[in-house]
Parts: structure tokens; sequence; C-alpha cells
């Protein structure tokens, strides 16, 4: 890795007039993955309906102009709650993420620059949460703590820990040998810096692509026990629960279900393309 | 090595006696992950809020008297302090015995017994129809062109999005309710088994797939495969024969986050198609408060997820013998 | 959804049942029946244990109804008839019953039938070990069975408890072997042994249960259509969860009778020509919100009432059961005996009186949500609900919320696990408890509304009252009620505590429980025992 970045500081950089266009298929996820974050942040732009707003007389409205994805058993607009909803399903995904990144780093610093026993250590404390199935964890955290938002998140980020515990460790294994490290220890720097500015940023940047994809991931996952009765519980938006509520009325109505499901399925889908491009592009694969 | 003889070993003998050990090696690590998860449960479930004695009762319907709150505390040991339960506990559980279960009153290791193999047998049916249609839509669509393989990559990368838990409710409707052509609920028949299965399987082989692919293309590329082409090997068979061995591995690796994922899979799918399992039994006990039947459904996934992964792990390493220098 | 008389359906509904038959019935009695064949029943719910002496639930007296007798019937007009006993007696002070027993009855164990096994069946019930919550419960004032011969029991009560004789016709106190009551606990509940029609022979748990026919039965109840063995040769009882998926099995075929058939369901059910429906409610005290009257604020009635005013449940039903459950008005159900239709309309969406109501109770300012508020503190009602209450029920009282909110109370949907519910009500750490009691006599008040009921039922605190009404009078009226065995003074004492419960707003009544039947074209003759509206497969025969 250090021939490699010598190599680039050596050869001339063709500075590009323009950014070429990601293909097609890359530009549609972004896009989507942005006007998702729109709609989180402001939800009025998409629509004016409240989502709690029940009606009861316009229960099980079929898609229609002035219901785009229809209503739900309350009268409640189905497209409005998709769009509120999507607050709460970036919310808990990037949480989630978020702290299963932070269980990551914790254990993967500590296997990795601990030493062979704190690493052997971490490695079956790994092990052991690794022998849980994710599903069955979440179903165990949520058991303790209850049901909501809040275990929720916490449910999911312990599910999705281990993966990425692994994968720091490898990666600070891989790094905390290189050379700039060396060198940054023989210039004296402490210990502390070292970590968060050099070993770190370098062990972690791989793993972007991978947190990209983790969010889809974790989405999924929030949902699926949503989905169960065991996350957010209704009236909340979510979309696993608006899946679950309307999965009694698939035969009547066949909207409650399809149009939530459909939504997690673009967004895992706009987050594994998105996450393929930008690793594609930072292995130089593409301009 | 002695310098009087050249021991002549057997590699193929060697080898085995190195997958042996580490057999052991992980067989004992599993034997404590397993006590640490039986810890890890029981103290989780003795945290939640609520009291077991109730649940066990009939809950909110039921009207129970005093001596039958009294009666029942007594028969489940819940009167004792906890340490003394938890070391009873693990006494019982090195002696085999998990305990009766609060809602069904009767043993765990029955209730695991009568439900474990319907979830087996989806867990199974399902992986295996993961590999063959990752199998079917690789071998023959790898390296053909940008196109083919442009379209075989957005079906995977679609198959893979899909949340198992939608897609059972979708198949469901359309082809249980809908076309009549399976039946919607049942854990007897093979015709029950095709619509979970394939639920579970799509975005599963989605997942494979695409590593699969990537591995194949990088495989086809090598030096060996020409070769192989050179001495009139048909594509088909350089494909199986030649390339397949070696673009297997990535996807052998994932096979065993892909059981875990399966079991995960089947709690959601055994309630959606109705179906008997631990899975939907894990769901159950969990609302039940049913400690001793989560246990040890836990424990037994545990055991079985650590168990597969020994395998797989084992598989990798006979498929590829590279790996065992690189090993611990 | 076209709905042009909207205001007039529930008022339709109300009015077409009260004072008819319980049962709306449109199976063509068709030709001879055949012996033999196996029916194909499902259900949502699986029992728990078998022997429905042990707890006692729904589930389990549905099926245990296909293997157990009772010791007396009861008809569809609450009239008591004969069954495993022939005939009794009395006493003029209501504390001994004597009952004369056929003497040609025996279980399907070998074990004959006399007053050895009934008393076994009592004391059984009784005994804390069973940990009977129905049956036990209601024979507290149960204390001994004297044998008096072999085919004649006298059993001795603590207090005069008219409705006895109805609570025996319930499947929860059905007879059993005493030689099968004498294992253990876990094996009865297993395999049962009665004397009825059919006999269990396998519990697969999460799948079904599976019946086949008693060749001897011969003791059929006058309540049935035919008297000798059962016609069908075999029962599977099914267990899928899943309401669509249970319908959907019902419009292939793939089973021959579903219970629960879902509300959503009920338009294509009528529209399939291959598929009959029986519709009945069930007697007792219907769904509804019990408030909380040991704390504020529905520690006033007016509040109470106005809740009741504000909140739209007829609105709520139309869309959350698609209009197919009526709305429940008074304490008790249409199908119950000395049933009272007068207090239907006591609880009636009035908004503009709920308003009223709360001005006078003091509810006279509103914060900045629009809540009302008095002395700073905002009117608002917790409701507990479990994790195993259904969607549609979570989805009526969001519903509720919504048109309470509108009067400025605030109602909390409070979701917790099943555990933390009964401890909260054991703590009486709730405004609303949402609730229903399924039970063949109007007796059903004193459990729930009397201050005998009020007291820890245990160490847990369950308690079944969960009013906490308390009222020294009610309480009499209803004792007085059990005193008397003359049926015209029952009924006007039981009118006297209907409308006393409905005047007093102890609950937000929504609907009445019912049993709902999607019958295939295979299956002919099924039919709902009478006492409870439970399914009776005695009579069923199957054509396939």
């Amino acid at each position: 890795m250090t021939d490699l970045t010598l190599g680039r500081a050596l050869t001339p950089v063709r500075r590009q007039r323009h950014l070429s266009l990601p293909p097609l298929g890359a530009s549609l996820s972004i896009l989507f993955l942005l006007a998702l974050v729109l709609a989180a942040v402001l939800p009025g732009l998409f629509t004016r309906i409240d989502p709690l707003a029940i009606v009861p007389r316009e229960a099980f409205q079929p898609p229609s102009w002035a219901h785009w994805l229809g209503t739900d058993q309350s009268g409640r607009d189905i497209f409005a709650r998709i769009i509120h909803g999507a607050r709460q399903s970036l919310l808990i995904g990037v949480a989630a993420t978020a702290i299963s990144m932070a269980i990551a780093i914790a254990l993967g610093l500590l296997g990795g620059l601990g030493g062979a026993r704190v690493d052997r250590a971490v490695g079956w404390l790994l092990e052991v949460l690794f022998a849980f199935p994710s599903l069955v964890l979440a179903l165990l955290f949520v058991a303790v703590f209850g049901s909501g938002v809040g275990p929720l998140i916490v449910a999911t980020g312990l599910g999705g820990a281990p993966g990425y515990a692994r994968m720091v460790r490898g990666q600070v294994l891989a790094v905390r040998n290189a050379g700039y490290i060396e060198a940054a220890r023989a210039l004296g720097h402490p210990t502390s810096r070292i970590v968060l500015r050099q070993l770190l940023p370098n062990a972690m940047r791989p793993l972007v692509v991978t947190l990209t994809m983790g969010v889809g991931q974790a989405i999924v996952w929030a949902s699926a026990l949503s989905f169960l009765g065991l996350g957010a519980r209704p009236p909340a938006p979510e979309w696993g629960t608006m899946l679950s509520m309307g999965r009694d009325f698939i035969a009547n109505a066949w909207w409650l279900t399809f149009f939530p499901g459909l939504f997690i399925v673009l967004t895992t889908l706009a987050t594994t393309v998105t996450g393929r491009y930008i690793q594609q592009r930072l292995e130089g694969r593409l301009p | 090595m002695t310098s009087t003889t050249l021991a002549v070993t057997d590699p193929r003998r060697e080898r085995l006696a190195a997958l042996g050990r580490r057999a052991g090696i992980r067989l004992a690590g599993g034997v404590l992950v397993l006590w640490a998860v039986a810890t890890l449960t029981f103290f989780a479930l003795r945290l939640m809020p609520g009291d077991p004695v109730l649940a066990i009762l009939g809950g909110t319907t039921g009207n129970p008297s005093p001596e039958a709150i009294e009666a029942a505390r007594q028969e489940f040991g819940l009167d004792k302090p906890l340490a003394v339960q938890y070391v009873l506990y693990l006494g019982r559980l090195l002696q085999g015995d998990l305990g009766m279960s609060y809602s069904q009153h009767l043993p765990v290791t029955r209730v695991l017994a009568e439900q474990g193999g319907a979830t087996f047998e989806l867990t199974v049916a399902a992986l295996v129809l993961a590999w063959l249609l990752v199998l079917l839509l690789t071998v023959v669509t790898a390296g053909r062109g940008r196109l083919i393989g442009g379209v075989a990559s957005l079906l995977e990368t679609v198959s893979a999005s899909l949340p198992h838990f939608w897609l059972g409710v979708v198949l469901l409707a359309v082809f249980a309710f809908g076309l009549r052509w399976f039946p919607p609920a049942g854990s007897d028949s093979l015709a029950s088994l095709v619509l979970p299965a394939f639920s579970l399987a799509i975005p599963l082989a989605g997942f494979i797939a695409q590593v699969t692919r990537e591995s194949l293309e990088l495989t086809l590329e090598q030096p060996f495969v020409l070769t192989a082409r050179t001495r009139g090997l048909s594509d088909l068979a350089v494909r199986f024969k030649h390339a397949l061995r070696h673009a297997l591995l990535p996807g052998v690796a994932l096979s065993g986050w892909a059981i875990g994922a399966l079991i995960s899979g089947a709690v959601v799918c055994e309630v959606i198609f109705s179906r008997k399992g631990i899975g939907r039994q894990l769901y159950q006990a969990v609302q039940l408060q049913d400690l001793p039947l989560v246990i040890g459904i836990s424990l037994v996934v545990a055991a079985g997820y650590v168990l597969a992964n020994i395998l797989v792990d084992l598989l990798y390493q006979w498929i590829d013998p590279r790996q065992q220098e690189a090993a611990a | 959804m076209n709905r042009p008389i909207l205001p007039l359906i529930p008022l339709c509904a109300v009015l077409a049942l009260v004072g008819c038959e319980r049962a709306e019935q449109h199976t063509a009695q068709s030709t001879q029946p055949i012996h033999g064949g196996t029916l194909v029943y499902a259900t949502d719910r699986e029992p728990t244990c078998l022997d429905p002496h042990v707890a006692g639930d729904m589930p389990q007296v549905f099926v245990a109804q296909q293997y157990l007798d009772s010791l007396v019937s009861m008809d569809s007009h609450g009239q008591i008839g004969p069954w495993l006993a022939s005939r009794w007696e009395v006493s003029a002070d209501g504390l001994r019953y004597t009952f004369h027993l056929r003497r040609d009855v025996h279980f399907t164990d070998g074990t004959p039938f006399n007053a050895e096994a009934v008393k076994a069946n009592l004391d059984h019930m009784a005994n804390p070990k069973t940990q009977s919550s129905t049956a036990g419960g209601y024979i507290r004032q149960y204390r001994s069975t004297k044998v008096l011969d072999d085919y004649t029991a006298e059993v001795t009560l603590a207090t005069p408890y008219a409705a006895f004789l109805e609570v025996l016709a319930q499947g929860f106190l059905g007879i059993q072997s005493p030689t099968a009551l004498a294992r253990s606990r876990d094996e009865n509940c297993e395999s049962p042994v009665g004397s009825g029609p059919f006999k269990v022979v396998r519990w697969d748990r999460q799948n079904q249960v599976e019946l086949v026919r008693n060749p001897d039965y011969n003791w059929a109840p006058p309540t049935a259509q035919h008297q000798g063995p059962a016609y069908l040769a075999r029962i599977v009882w099914k267990f899928i969860q899943e309401p669509s998926v249970r319908f959907a099995s019902l419009q292939a075929g793939e089973v021959d009778v579903i219970e629960a058939l879902p509300p959503e369901s009920h338009e294509a059910a009528r529209r399939n020509p291959d598929v009959d429906l029986i519709i009945a409610q069930r007697p007792g005290n219907p769904t509804n919100g019990t408030f909380n009257l040991r704390r504020a604020p529905f520690d006033d009635i007016r509040v109470r009432e106005a809740l009741v005013r504000s909140a739209d449940v007829e609105g709520a039903l139309k869309s959350v059961y698609f209009g197919e459950f009526p709305r429940s008005g008074g304490p008790l159900s249409v199908a119950t005996p000395f049933y009272s239709g007068d207090f239907e309309r006591s609880q009636d969406y009035d908004p503009a009186r709920a308003a009223k109501l709360l001005d006078e109770a003091g509810w006279t300012s509103r914060d900045s949500e629009g809540y009302r508020t008095k002395g700073g503190q905002r009117l608002r009602a917790v409701v507990l609900i479990g994790a195993r209450t259904p969607p549609s029920e979570l989805t009526l009282w969001e519903q509720v919320q919504a048109t309470t909110r509108q009067v400025g109370i605030e109602l909390v949907l409070d979701q917790m696990s099943d555990a933390q519910v009964t401890s909260r009500q054991a703590a009486w750490d709730y405004d609303i408890r949402i609730g229903y009691w399924n039970t063949n006599t109007p007796d059903v008040l004193r459990i729930i509304f009397t201050s005998a009921f009020v007291q820890p039922a245990g160490v847990g605190g369950y308690h079944q009252n969960s009013s906490g009404y308390a009222d020294t009078g009610f309480d009499a009226l209803l004792d007085s009620a059990l005193a008397t065995q003359d049926a015209e003074l029952r009924r006007q004492r039981y009118h006297l505590a209907q409308q006393q419960a409905a005047a007093q707003y102890l609950q937000l009544t929504t609907y009445p429980q019912s049993t709902r039947l999607g019958i295939y074209k295979t299956a002919h003759g099924v039919r709902l025992e009478p006492s409870l509206a439970v399914t009776y497969l005695y009579d069923a025969w199957v054509n396939k």
C-alpha cells in the first residue's frame, strides 16, 4: 500500500475538466436515495396529507388520483405514510448501522491492537454473538427490553455488529503494521492520535461501501422485526409495520402490503447499487 | 525431519489429520460458545418485565385462584433465588434435561423433536434450491458478454434486495390465493414446502450468485482454463469441471452465514405460511415468556449453526487445500 | 365501498337481533347423512391443554365439546334439559342439588359413568392443583359431593346459586373419566377421556388434533338432532393462525369448516356458492373497554359517560370489521338468558352531550394540543394493549382515539407484553382495560361488577372485576338473583342489574363476541350447540 501511494505521488495527476456521469443504474439509485433523504427531512414536499389522519369512511380505497397508493383500514393515505415512514426507516437504518459500527470499532480495535490474548478473547466473544442468527439475537433483545423504536434500533445494531467487527478487526490487523504507522510512531506521536488520525481512517476506508449497503440491510432487518410486531408498533408509519398490518387484507386490498414492501425493495436496491458504484470508483475501475 | 530417512507421508492422510485436528479445536470452542449462549438467554429472559407465573396460567384470559398461583410458582421453581435457579438449570442442561415448557406443559426436548424436523426440512430445501438457482444462473451466463451478464447481474441484485417476508406474502397471494397452484398452509406435503422454500431461496440465491458470478468470471480468465479449452474440452465441461470448483469457494464461505440467515428467515416464513417449526415456536415462546422453551430453541439453533459453520469451514478447507497453510 | 344507508345499518342489525333467535343460518338442509368420512376443521387459536378443566379458554371448550358430555344441557331458549343427568331436585334452601344419572353411559376407556365420576369431576375442577381458571371460578360455591348410591349424587353448595345448572351445561365443566383424571395433569392435557361422540387420538402440536368416532355413543342430549353414534368417522382439528390463509384454505376446499371467519372475508364467502356461513352471537359480556373507577378521571361518572358518548364506535366497526359486527350498547349480549334490549341505545355516539358533560365536570380549559384540562391536569386515559391483542382491535381503538380527541379527551394506547398487562391490571394501574366474558348466564354481571371480585384472586393480584365498582346495593341485587329458582323473579332482578350497570357507564361496550363458521359444500349438519354457541360436530357429515 505504501508503494502505491508513493507511486501516485510521483506520477503527474491529470485533472479532469468535468465529472463523468455514473452509469444509468447508479444514477437512478443515487437519485432515489437523495429523494428518500429529502422525504425524510421535508416530507411536506411530497405530500400534504396527514399520515395519521383517520378517516373511516375512506377505508380500503384502491389507488386513485385522490390517494396515489390507496388507503389503509383506517382511511389513512398510504403514500403519505410511506413518505413519513421514510424518516423512520432511514433513521433506524442509519442509527442501527452507527451502533453496529461503534461496537465493531470498539471490538475491532481491542482485538487488533490489544495483543494475542485480548484478540483471542474478542474473537471468542464474536463467535458467541455469531452463534445467534441475527433475528434470534434481536428477538431476545426485544423480549427483554420491550418493543418500540429504541430497542429496535439497538437490536438491529447488535445483529449487524459481529459482521462489521470481524471486518474491522481484519482491517486493523492489516493496517497496523503499515509503513506510515511505523513512521508516525517513530516520530513520537501519541498512540491515541495515531489511532484516530491514521489507523482508523485507513482501516475504515474499504468499509465505506459495506456501510452504505449496510444501511439498506439494517432497514430490512428493522422492517422484519416490525413485521413480527416487535419493532415500531402501529400506528407508526414504519414500512415493516405497515406491511404486517396489511397482511390480513391481501385478498381484498393488496396495496396495503405491496407498496411498503416495494419501497423497502427499492431502498435496498438503491443502497446496494450505490455502494457498488462507490466501490468501483474507489478501486479505480471506473473513470 | 530426521537426517536418516525421508518420511514418505501420504498427503491425503495428512490433510485429513489436519482437518480432524481443526475440527476438534472448533468443536471445543463450540461447547464454550453454547455455554455462553445458555447463560445469556437465561439472564436475558429473567430480566424480562412481568411475572412468568401469570404468563403460565393463561395470561389475560385466565382467572387463577390464589392457590393455583402458589401451586404453579412452586411447581416451576420460581420461588427460589435467581442464582440458585441458574445453577440448577445448568445442572439439568448437562444431563440433557432442557426442562418443561411453561406454555405447552411438555418437555422442551419433545417440542424440539416434534417441531425441529419441519424447520430443518425448510432450511435444507431453501439452501438446495438457492444453490440450484445459483448454479443455473451463473454457470450458464457467466462470461458470455456484457448484455447477458448485465441482465443476469441485475436479476441477482434485485433478488438479493427482496425482503423474504414481503416475497413470502406476495408469493402466497399470487400462487396460493390467486392461482391456487399450491396450498396456502400446512407442513405435511411437498407442495406446501414449495412456496416457503422459494421465498427464502430467491434472496439467498441473489446474494450467492453475485459473489459466485464475480468469482467465476475471474476464474474463467485464468490461464488454466485456456489450457483446458485448447485441450478440446467443450465450453460447458470447462465451466463445470474446472472453473466451478475454484469459483465456488466464496459461495461456500457464504453458505455458513447463509444458514444463519435461513434460520432467521424461517421464523418469519413459518409465521406467514402457518408451518410447524422451531422458528415460529421461538417467536411465540418469546411473546409468552416461556423461558425454558426459548433457551432450548436458542441452544439448538446455536448448536446447529456452530456445527454448520464448522462443516462449511471444513468443506472449504477440503475444496481448497491452499488455505490450510494460511490457517490458524 | 357502497354504503348508502350508513346510519341505519347498526340500528337494523340491533333490531334484527333483539328478541330473535341467536343463530342466523342459511345452510340448505340436504339429503340423507352419510356415515363415515373425515371432516377437516380449521380454527385460529390452539388450546394450551385439551382438558377444559385446566385454565379454560374458548379454543379449549370448542374442541372439548366434541369429546365431552355435560351433566345437563341448555337449549336455545335458555331452558335446562337432561343429558348425563336424567333428572334432578334442588333443595328448598338452594344449597343441595340431587342428580339422578343415566345408567347406560360409559367413557371411552371403559370406565362406567356413575355418581363417583361426578364427584371426581367436580372435585377436580375445584382442586387448586388443577389450576382451573374458568370451571373452578364458576363453582366457587361448591363444597362437596355425596354419593347416595351408584347413580345418585348429591352436590352441596355454600350459598344458593341459581346459575349452577346453567354453568354445568357448559363444555368447560364437561365430564371426564375418573380413571383418566387420576393421571397427572399434563398427561390428561395430552389425551383427556370423555364419554362424548368422539375421542382424542393424537395432538400434533402447532398442527392439529385428531379425533375419531366413539362407536358406543348412545346418550346424545335432547338438543342434538339424532341419537346413536356420530356420522363422521374422523375429525381433523387444524390450527391455522393467519386469517387470510385460513379463508383461502376454505375457498380451495382444503378444509371443510373454518372458525373465526375473518370479517374482511364475509362478503367473499357470501358470494361464493360453494361456501355457507353460520354466524351467531355468544352470550355473556360483550367485548368492551372497562373503566377503572378507582382513580381519576373515571371516578367521575360524568367523565365516563362523556368518553362513551364521544367515541364513534359504530363508525369504527363499519370500517375495521367491514360492517359485519353490530354495536353492543348494553352490558349483556343479545344471546344471554334474561337479556333485555332496553339498554342497547345507552351508549350511542353523541359528542355534543359529551362536551356538555365535561363542561359540567369542570374540564373546561384546553391546552395547546386541544385536550381538555382541569387544574393543570390533562384529561387522559390509558388503555392497556397486550401483545396478543388482534390488530383489528387495536385499529378499532385507534379510531376511537381519533374521535375522542375531537371532544378533548386523550386516549393513550399503551402497548406492552401480555405479562405486563396482567401485572398492570393487578396493580390497578390503568384507566381502560379491554376484555370480554363468554358465558351462558347473566350471572356474569356478578363476576365482573360486584365487590366480591374486586379483591385479588390470588398472589398475582388478578381481579375479575376490573372496574372496581363496589356498590352494596348492586351486590345484594345480584345475590338475590341467585337465591331464587323462579324465572320471572330472576328476569326482573337481572333487568334491574342491567339497568344499573348501563346507567353507571362502567364500560365502553363495542361489539358482541361471536362464532363465525365458514362451511364448504362438502360438509353438512354442522351446528352450534345452543348454550355457548360452540361448534358441535355430532350431527355433521361429509360428502366428498
